[in-house]
């Protein structure tokens, strides 16, 4: 049962893990043509059934809220109709957004409803991104003067007002806000985000060959 | 589309993202309606787009086209090597391997064969693995330390300001890169020069994260805007002042909403001091 349950799936990540590692010293028409367009191709039907799971158990936990009625289960309810909706005019339409320079109903729904509700939604957070910065940002060090002045050019810097009041108040310098947002985006912050960007590469190196090579295996879950 | 759709989508929108923004007053039911509308909606969105991009194309259809291509081996006695043949040309059988891996992944909901999904959870981890290892290499370990290592000075170029800040500026991003990468080097203790060093190098992150920050804020305001100007169009007298009617209509609710929780929580407490 251990080969099964264990070694079996650890034999998987390997040897999937070393073939897609070898493509990369392969010849890449080669690679291209023979694995990675396969590959490609499974991982997006593998990929497709995870987000299966993760609306299964979505539904399954809204389920439990309404089976047990527990607090504003009624809500739940509105999870299953923004679903079937969607749905249902996907299958009208056939998936298509739109019939010549007409909308179909899933045009309309991702228009009006889905579109909408998501830009709402993260239009939202930039009130609560400058209240939490107001409430809790602190001037109390000259690395927390530094950041703040870097994102007050660049909020500054990118509304006409910003715009005007530095050409009024620093004409003499004969630079203007873009020219200072530009250079903070590509000198210091390009030293900063190489750095970053490095550190992220070995530690996405290190863990990959971890996985690879079965030292690391929490995504297994427990026997 | 009719002009009819466009006005109750009008009417829609308008609802919407009132009910939305009505959460930076308080809580109330009209922003959990559209809270959890929007998660269904985004399942639903996903959903048809797996359907018709990935399980229609690249599940159903060649398994159509398996089991048309099948019928014809009806024809062939099983002992003949036609058969074989036949059966292995009808389609392509390796479309079950990522079905099974993928199938494999639901058994989660039943424990004890959640085991099973492992299968295809190791695909992932494994396919995976095996990609960010040349991608991180070639793209975010390599190519950023080629764009470092730069010439300072401009070959055949005369001195000007212009060459001077070039100068300048390569020479800040190659030192600015040593100092944050000194910075994240926890194998040496930070003390005398390398504190220093690491000490310039938050200066480099502070002004990233400044900038990164003072991005997002202002991308979040582009959406804000967009949802402003929506608004502004669903207000006029062709969508029946849609806007105006939601927000007086919500508006209403929480004032009545107020009254009504005060008296109750007055008659709470008075029960109480009897």
């Amino acid at each position: 049962m251990m080969l099964i349950k264990r070694y079996i799936p650890l034999a998987i990540v390997f040897v999937f893990g070393i073939m897609t590692l070898a493509t990369y010293y392969i010849p890449p028409k080669l690679a291209q043509d023979y694995y990675l367009e396969t590959m490609n191709k499974w991982i997006n039907i593998v990929a497709a059934f995870a987000f299966l799971l993760a609306l299964l158990s979505l539904f399954y936990s809204h389920y439990n809220k309404i089976k047990r009625k527990v607090d504003g289960w009624g809500y739940s309810i509105f999870v299953y109709i923004g679903f079937l909706v969607v749905v249902v005019c996907a299958i009208k339409s056939e998936g298509q957004l739109m019939t010549g320079p007409a909308l179909t109903s899933l045009g309309w729904i991702f228009r009006f409803l889905y579109n909408t509700l998501s830009a709402s939604m993260f239009a939202v957070l930039a009130y609560y991104i400058v209240s939490t910065a107001f409430r809790s940002f602190r001037i109390k060090t000259l690395q927390a003067f530094v950041l703040f002045m870097a994102a007050l050019f660049f909020i500054i810097g990118k509304v006409p007002l910003g715009n005007v009041l530095w050409n009024k108040l620093f004409f003499w310098t004969n630079v203007s806000i873009s020219q200072v947002t530009d250079w903070i985006i590509n000198v210091p912050s390009v030293a900063a985000k190489r750095g970053i960007m490095i550190g992220i590469a070995v530690g996405a190196i290190v863990t990959s060959l971890k996985i690879i090579f079965g030292i690391e295996r929490q995504y297994m879950g427990k026997d | 589309m009719s002009e009819t759709w466009l006005i109750i989508g009008g009417w829609v929108a308008a609802g919407l993202t009132i009910f939305i923004f009505s959460f930076l007053y308080k809580d109330n039911p009209f922003f959990k309606i559209a809270e959890h509308l929007y998660l269904g909606a985004g399942m639903g969105w996903w959903f048809q787009v797996m359907f018709y991009n990935i399980w229609k194309p690249k599940v159903w259809e060649p398994v159509k086209i398996l089991v048309n291509g099948l019928q014809i081996i009806q024809s062939y006695h099983i002992w003949k090597p036609e058969f074989w043949k036949a059966v292995w040309t009808a389609g392509d059988w390796t479309i079950f391997i990522p079905t099974l891996l993928g199938l494999s992944l639901i058994t989660q909901f039943f424990q004890k064969i959640s085991w099973v999904s492992r299968y295809g959870f190791t695909f992932i981890m494994g396919y995976g693995a095996g990609l960010v290892i040349p991608v991180s290499v070639s793209t975010d370990f390599m190519t950023q330390i080629l764009g470092t290592i730069k010439p300072l000075f401009k070959v055949g170029t005369e001195m000007s300001w212009a060459s001077f800040f070039y100068t300048f500026n390569t020479f800040l991003i190659a030192f600015g890169l040593v100092c944050v990468l000194i910075y994240f080097f926890f194998s040496a203790e930070q003390k005398g020069l390398v504190k220093k060093a690491s000490n310039i190098g938050i200066y480099f992150l502070m002004l990233y994260f400044g900038a990164a920050f003072g991005n997002t804020v202002m991308g979040r305001f582009s959406l804000l805007y967009g949802r402003f100007d929506d608004l502004y169009k669903y207000s006029s007298v062709k969508y029946f002042y849609a806007a105006q009617i939601i927000a007086a209509a919500l508006a209403v609710y929480f004032i009545l909403n107020h009254f009504i929780s005060a008296k109750k929580s007055r008659a709470a407490q008075d029960n109480s001091g009897s």
